[in-house]
């Protein structure tokens, strides 16, 4: 039986539009607790595949007749099952084509800024809750902390019309697997990373300690040193023609990083006091800071990308406020919770110790992203 | 352990697994064991909540090398 498929790009769409859907999830309820689609005002039940096995159940009772249904499971496969189980009830069903799997390895690209002589992109892995850039400036283009499916940015640098020079990563990725080095190679770029980040990487990488200010086209990138940072030791944000701060792991729109996956919370996290109430305690509260992460899709703002001016963060975080030293250190080394999965085996592959294929890094990257965490 | 029924589900992707589980188990009466070998991850983590949801009983889980054997009590 042939089934509707919808790619995930064409589900985003829909939900972005708000048109009248639900996503009927069919993956364990632990699954679907962990991650799932989300977005403004979407409509979401989660029924396990195996439900629909039984004989004359009613499971489906509660579906409604006039919406369209969209069936969502791992990799796609169970969801036509229960595809054909509704169709056959008189339901518009469509299966999500590959599942959650697809899902997360989807980029939706939002433009932040345009300008005389810059333009910004920010790359959204919606399934991940990762987020990339794409600088462009005078035919030139940086890309920052970009994803390991590299052709979103190469096919973007195409669109635009411009040559990738400079591929940053922020910081060693605990969560997601770095497109950065494969990137730069495929661009024939410079790959800038820390090199405090990189102990025993056998990668091609230019050292960011040695480089603090970069050109791209007419825009200056400087490299904001913070010399122990929060979130790993040898973390920087970029502050774009000093307007917009690129701010990694670092500081989020609705909260600060975790300082806890060196198993040094603590200490840690006396860097990033000190990031906070010293390194950009002197940058104006009208800076756009864009992070690598995003933690809930309310971060998205009206503008359909996920970023906040400094003032505002400053103003909505509380732990941004709070200037006891031994308060902010309690505050922000007990709220880490759960590590993300896998993190020891992705921190080896971006440094380029460990190689996986491209099947293995789907599986590695699977699940919810659990970097950012909300400090209330 | 006496294994009433063993099934082989190896190489099979989500959702056949379940599917086979749920055939042999109905063939199965009440107390009787069934050992099912899966090697599809996304199935396995489903195995817990399924039995649960059918009130069999989980007795043994092992994993080897990406092979899992599930022990199912009816």
């Amino acid at each position: 039986m042939e089934h509707r498929l919808i790619t995930a790009k064409a589900l985003h769409e829909m939900i972005d539009r708000g048109q009248d859907l639900l996503v009927l999830d069919v993956r364990s309820e632990q699954a679907y607790k962990d991650w799932r689609i989300q977005g403004n005002a979407l409509r979401s039940v989660n029924i396990p595949y195996f439900e629909f096995l039984e004989e004359g159940e009613v499971v489906s009772a509660d579906l409604p007749q006039n919406t369209e249904i969209i069936i969502v499971c791992n990799r796609g496969n169970s969801a036509k099952m229960v595809a054909e189980a509704l169709t056959n009830k008189g339901f518009s069903v469509q299966v999500l084509d590959g599942g959650m799997e697809a899902w997360s390895q989807f980029y939706h690209a939002v433009e932040v800024v345009e300008s005389a002589g810059l333009k910004l992109i920010q790359f959204n892995r919606l399934g991940k809750g990762c987020l990339s850039y794409l600088v462009i400036s005078e035919g030139q283009a940086l890309v920052v902390d970009p994803g390991r499916h590299v052709r979103e940015y190469l096919l973007a640098a195409e669109r635009e019309g411009v040559k990738i020079t400079h591929v940053l990563d922020t910081h060693l990725h605990a969560d997601h697997i770095s497109g950065g080095a494969q990137l730069a190679q495929a661009a024939e770029a410079d790959y800038f990373i820390s090199r405090s980040e990189m102990d025993g990487s056998t990668l091609s990488y230019q050292a960011l300690e040695e480089n603090r200010n970069l050109q791209v086209g007419s825009v200056q990138v400087q490299i904001l040193a913070l010399p122990t940072p929060g979130h790993t030791p040898g973390s920087v944000s970029v502050l774009v023609d000093g307007r917009y701060l690129l701010s990694g792991d670092t500081i989020f729109v609705g909260g600060l990083g975790r300082p806890d996956l060196g198993g040094k919370a603590r200490e840690w996290a006396q860097s990033l006091y000190e990031t906070v109430f010293q390194t950009i305690a002197n940058l104006s509260d009208e800076v756009l800071v864009l992070p690598t992460h995003f933690a809930d899709i309310a971060e998205i703002n009206a503008d359909g990308y996920v970023g906040a001016t400094l003032g505002a963060i400053r103003q909505n975080n509380e732990i941004m406020r709070t200037e006891d030293r031994e308060q902010f250190t309690d505050k922000v080394a007990g709220a880490s919770g759960a590590t993300p999965p896998n993190y020891e085996q992705i921190v080896s592959i971006n440094r380029g110790i460990t190689h996986v294929d491209a099947g293995q890094a789907t599986e590695l990257e699977t699940g919810p992203n659990r970097c950012a965490v909300h400090h209330s | 352990m006496e294994i009433n029924l063993k099934v082989d589900a190896t190489g099979l992707a989500c959702p056949m697994p379940i599917v086979k589980a749920k055939k042999g188990m109905e063939s199965l009466s009440a107390g009787q064991i069934m050992l099912i070998e899966t090697t599809d991850k996304g199935s396995a983590s489903d195995f817990p909540s399924w039995v649960n949801r059918m009130n069999y009983q989980l007795i043994k889980t092992e994993e080897a090398e990406g092979l899992y054997r599930f022990f199912v009590q009816k």
